[in-house]
């Protein structure tokens, strides 16, 4: 038992993505869609000028042309010019301005 | 979004300049602790603009402190700022008052009444019963209510059938609707004779029911017999029958009027002269604006209203009324004979006119001339007329 149990564990592992928790890995079981449980981003972008950033932890870096955002998938870069942040909450934030590109892990 | 802008503006807003080190630090800080920021640019790579709510604004002391950012407000901005500006100001809180006041008094009064689905004649009778409850332009609408001045309303006239009364925003509808008059009912039970109401000679008879006691071009007297009633059988044994008569008399009636021809008329003449005076009116009332007293003794008013027409056609009760006032001397004038036979034959037929009963038809005029006892002309104007002259009169038993 206490080895079958071990070695489902660990042919999970090799599966999931980092950081998958056991609600993420029920909500995968049931096929509840990523962004509706869990805390993994999820990026819209709004025609070229409007970027929307769902669960995401925080802004690491804010300047004209880049902006740069944690979230628990790694980070997100966004450049462009006159970028700027139309609204941040605590689950969300909107980034406005002429968008050229939007990075993973920069 | 433009609601959300709506929201903000409603709330207030400030726009503050973050400046520090750490401006990021402090976004997140800020994120973090539910406070909303928007709209932030960066200015230079040591500050930021944002803006944030005012509930924000006072949570963020410590934000600022965690971040080592300085915050300074740039512009407030949003309705409680505006309205700040005027807490001092007493004369416009009253104003607005006022304002309110007037607002809610007009929206709560009666501004007109619109009378639909009757004949024009009725309308004053209409307007009678609303008086005699001070019901007008210009009152409370709360006093009102239309069921009563409904029924009042169907009571108080004759010849309607049905009245209903709507208020409908500020107008007052009174929808009326006419009664046919009922059918003349002729008492056949009872008898009647047909008399000559007055003199004439007779042109066409139509008898209807009855015996025939005159005849076409027959000389009438008042009062005679026309038609009898009472139909008498060819053999007197079987007695009579007394009925109702019925018909038309159509005969030529004759009426007259004579008077001295007057050499003198007093006649009025206006000097030209005009004095205006100018009303305010509001509703019913109205205030002098200018002018005094009318300086003359003898004066003919035109009045003239100048209503002010609001949009979508609507009468607004406020106006300017202007009285012409113009000065008129009498002088006697001595007329030429021909001038004073005009002048006197026109006051007898306008004398005539009001004595000729109302289904009378005028087929001919006489005007003749003569000389009376005393030296003076006299004018005699006789109107030859077509009218029924037929009057029922019970047959005696």
């Amino acid at each position: 038992m206490k080895r079958g149990i071990y070695r489902l564990k660990g042919a999970k592992k090799d599966k999931k993505e980092p950081g998958e928790s056991l609600g993420e890995r029920l909500a995968r079981l049931f096929e509840i869609p990523g962004d509706v449980y869990g805390n993994r981003p999820k990026v819209t972008a709004i025609g070229r000028g409007e970027v929307l950033v769902e669960n995401f932890r925080g802004i690491m870096d804010f300047q004209n042309g880049i902006i740069r955002i944690n979230t628990n998938n790694g980070i997100i870069k966004v450049t462009g010019d006159d970028l700027t942040i139309r609204e941040i909450t605590n689950e969300e934030i909107i980034i406005g301005g002429k968008i050229s590109n939007i990075d993973y892990d920069a | 979004m433009f609601l959300v802008h709506l929201w903000n503006y409603i709330r207030g807003y400030v726009i503050i300049i973050v400046t520090g080190k750490s401006v990021e630090r402090f976004i997140n800080i800020c994120s973090k602790r539910q406070i909303l920021l928007w709209d932030i640019v960066r200015v230079d790579a040591e500050s930021a603009t944002m803006k944030a709510s005012l509930r924000g604004f006072r949570l963020m002391r410590p934000a600022a402190k965690k971040s080592g950012c300085r915050v300074h407000i740039k512009e407030k901005c949003g309705l409680p700022f505006f309205l700040y500006r005027f807490k001092r100001r007493k004369g416009f809180k009253l104003g607005l008052l006022i304002f309110a006041a007037l607002l809610i008094l007009s929206a709560s009064i009666i501004w007109d009444i619109e009378i639909i689905g009757c004949k024009p004649e009725m309308i004053p009778q209409v307007m009678n019963v609303l008086n005699v409850d001070n019901i007008g332009r210009g009152s409370f609408k709360m006093r009102l209510n239309p069921k009563n001045i409904a029924t009042k309303l169907a009571l108080n006239i004759d010849g309607i059938a049905w009245a209903g009364v709507e208020i409908k925003g500020v107008k007052l509808f009174i929808t009326i609707k006419d009664s046919i008059d009922a059918p003349v009912l002729i008492k056949n039970n009872e008898s009647f004779n047909i008399v000559a109401e007055r003199d004439g000679l007779i042109k066409s008879m139509e008898i209807y029911a009855g015996n025939p006691l005159a005849k076409e071009g027959e000389t009438v007297k008042k009062g005679q017999v026309l038609v009898s009633g009472r139909l008498e059988s060819k053999n007197p044994e079987f007695g009579s029958r007394d009925i109702h008569a019925l018909g038309k008399i159509i005969a030529r009636t004759w009426y007259e009027n004579s008077q001295p021809v007057s050499m003198v008329h007093t006649k009025r003449l206006k000097t030209g002269e005009i004095h205006e005076t100018v009303y305010l009116r509001f509703l019913d009332s109205r205030l002098k604006i200018s002018g005094g007293d009318v300086p003359y003794e003898m004066f003919e008013t035109v009045t003239v209203e100048k209503p002010i027409t609001g949009p979508f056609g609507l009468k607004l009760p406020v106006g300017l009324t202007v009285e012409k006032n113009s000065e008129i001397i009498e002088k006697q004038v001595d007329l030429t004979l021909e001038e004073a036979l005009a002048v006197t034959t026109e006051t007898i037929k306008n004398d005539l006119m009001k004595m000729l009963p109302k289904d009378c038809r005028i087929v001919d005029e006489i005007v003749k001339q003569y000389n009376g006892d005393n030296d003076k002309v006299y004018i005699q104007v006789v109107f030859e007329c077509e009218e029924d002259i037929a009057g029922l009169v019970p047959v005696l038993q």
